[in-house]
């Protein structure tokens, strides 16, 4: 094992997530309510993808998620799609990064999309790609305000189909 | 814990449970963690005035006095992760 597999192992804390019940009572959402997904009324080649992800990918030198915050960030950033690696960065403490900091595409597949759309595997994809971070105690201000603003600049940006990915 | 959760702690008065959020949070998720994390902070900062350096206090008390009082809660915790970063001891799995 190599010193990054080694630190790549030791963030991943075995064990740490079967308790997350235990530790954070109260913290998981229950819905009644059920949203069925939409069907794609046209092929995924002649389809516009956006990207949807909770990774905290933000482009570079812009304002940091604010990870401090003890009760989380509701806002979330614009990610242009046509985005290299290197011109994005990530701010958020709650999964581990050590992967996504070699390669940002294990966590926000920027240019595994950008391939996908070049093949014509997919039609295009959005002018922007939508990131926040996943630390939200308010469960109720997420769903009202954060994903409502979310899924409005989705649809302004003339997505067909999105693809979301929690972090 | 959900907000509604901390909600009813404080009009509880439930300080065990609220002060376990903060060491949960400030220790990702492991709560002994986080009161290391704590008490790490308040080291660092103790070691940085051991020799009474000259400080800014006029900017202190100015920030103190003009600032709300939720700006401040919110600075408070910035000023928590600015001390543990700078004691070089990391051990949150992302970035600020």
């Amino acid at each position: 094992m190599t010193d990054s597999s080694e630190s790549a192992a030791a963030q991943l804390r075995p064990g740490l997530w079967r308790t997350v019940n235990e530790r954070y009572p109260g913290s998981m959402i229950h819905k009644g309510d059920f949203v069925p997904l939409a069907r794609l009324r046209q092929p995924l080649s002649e389809s516009r993808l956006s990207f949807v992800s909770t990774a905290g990918v933000q482009p570079a030198g812009t304002p940091p998620f604010d990870t401090a915050h003890p009760v989380g960030d509701y806002t979330f950033r614009r990610v242009p799609s046509a985005s290299r690696p290197d011109e994005l960065e990530i701010h958020q403490l709650k999964y581990p990064t050590h992967g996504a900091r070699r390669d940002l595409n294990v966590i926000f597949p920027v240019e595994r999309l950008q391939e996908l759309a070049a093949e014509g595997v997919v039609g295009a994809l959005t002018p922007n790609f939508f990131s926040f971070i996943g630390y939200n105690m308010d469960a109720e201000r997420l769903e009202r305000t954060l994903a409502e603003e979310i899924a409005d600049a989705v649809a302004a940006d003339g997505a067909d189909v999105a693809l979301m990915s929690p972090a | 814990m959900s907000l509604q959760y901390l909600r009813e702690a404080v009009e509880a008065g439930d300080a065990e449970k609220l002060i376990r959020y903060v060491r949960l949070h400030l220790g990702d998720g492991d709560e002994a963690a986080g009161r290391a994390e704590i008490d790490k902070a308040w080291i660092e900062a103790l070691k940085l005035l051991l020799d009474v350096p000259e400080t800014d206090r006029p900017f202190i008390l100015q920030t103190i006095a003009d600032r709300d009082a939720a700006t401040l809660a919110h600075l408070y915790f910035h000023l928590h992760f600015y001390f543990v970063k700078r004691s070089g001891e990391w051990i949150h799995d992302g970035q600020l």
